[in-house]
């Protein structure tokens, strides 16, 4: 049984479409750029409409389009960027940036003085799987099984990259607040 | 009877970091670490710290939606898109 092209568009808009503003704010994450960021929403947005019939009513809507949003990134526009990472990894796991606070700030009050666009910058220079990963949790409230499914990893995976893409990141912000001076970094 | 939950120590606890404050956990799983980290000085203000580092996170980044001027592109895409023969 094939729905009309009315009842399909009516259904998209319905379930689909108010999950709009998610599938944007991540692609924007995802290339980094504004206007790759609208191409890679609207190609999404349609592509959905297109196969919305695989849609399975009444599942998680906002994590099947992410699924498609990400493939779409995947296929069409990682190639074009080899984003660097520009972290070293080994780093990371010695002391968290809670070690170096401890003394200092240990409420964590000089997050308070971080611009916004100083944090999605340090987002942005996250590598990859790291990126996709905090994005969908911390911008988005993905549950762990929703990124599991988005990304196509196991559970147990999405948990150590939440881990590390959060140390990194505040590894980052505390660097940039301590060259700020609104931290003096720590003498341990 | 005895509904205590099993309990964790220091490096258990943190390995459960996030999934807790993700509210990840299972219910017992969570109480224990939440008992942990009540009676743990170090524990505890390690959680807080984080706490607020995802709280601080969550209010920076999750405010900005997409342009109205792209919802309007996709909505017209869309409904253009209706007259191609999708079938067949």
């Amino acid at each position: 049984m094939s729905q009309s092209h009315d009842e399909r568009r009516r259904g998209f808009e319905r379930e689909a479409l108010p999950h709009l503003d998610a599938v944007y704010r991540v692609a924007l994450r995802l290339s980094g750029d504004p206007a790759q960021a609208e191409d890679l929403a609207q190609e999404t947005m349609l592509k959905a409409f297109r196969s919305w019939h695989q849609y399975q009513q009444g599942t998680n809507a906002r994590a099947w389009l992410l699924t498609i949003l990400r493939h779409t990134f995947i296929n069409a526009y990682r190639q074009k960027k080899n984003r660097p990472a520009s972290v070293d990894l080994s780093e990371i796991e010695e002391f968290t940036v809670f070690h170096d606070v401890q003394d200092t700030d240990p409420e964590g009050t000089f997050f308070d003085q971080i611009i916004d666009d100083e944090v999605l910058r340090a987002i942005d220079s996250l590598p990859d799987e790291f990126r996709e990963t905090v994005v969908l949790s911390d911008v988005e409230s993905l549950s762990y099984a929703e990124i599991a499914e988005v990304t196509g990893v196991p559970v147990g995976t999405v948990k150590s990259r939440l881990y590390r893409g959060r140390q990194i990141l505040q590894r980052q912000l505390y660097e940039y607040a301590v060259e700020m001076g609104y931290l003096r970094r720590s003498a341990t | 009877m005895n509904d205590q939950p099993t309990p964790v120590n220091c490096q258990e606890a943190a390995d459960r970091l996030y999934e807790y404050l993700d509210g990840e956990l299972t219910p017992e799983i969570e109480l224990a670490v939440r008992a942990h980290i009540a009676k743990c000085a170090p524990c505890f203000k390690r959680f807080d710290f984080e706490e607020t580092f995802l709280r601080f996170l969550a209010a920076r980044i999750r405010s900005q939606g997409a342009p109205p001027e792209l919802k309007r592109r996709i909505l017209e895409s869309l409904f253009s898109d209706s007259d191609l023969p999708e079938r067949e």
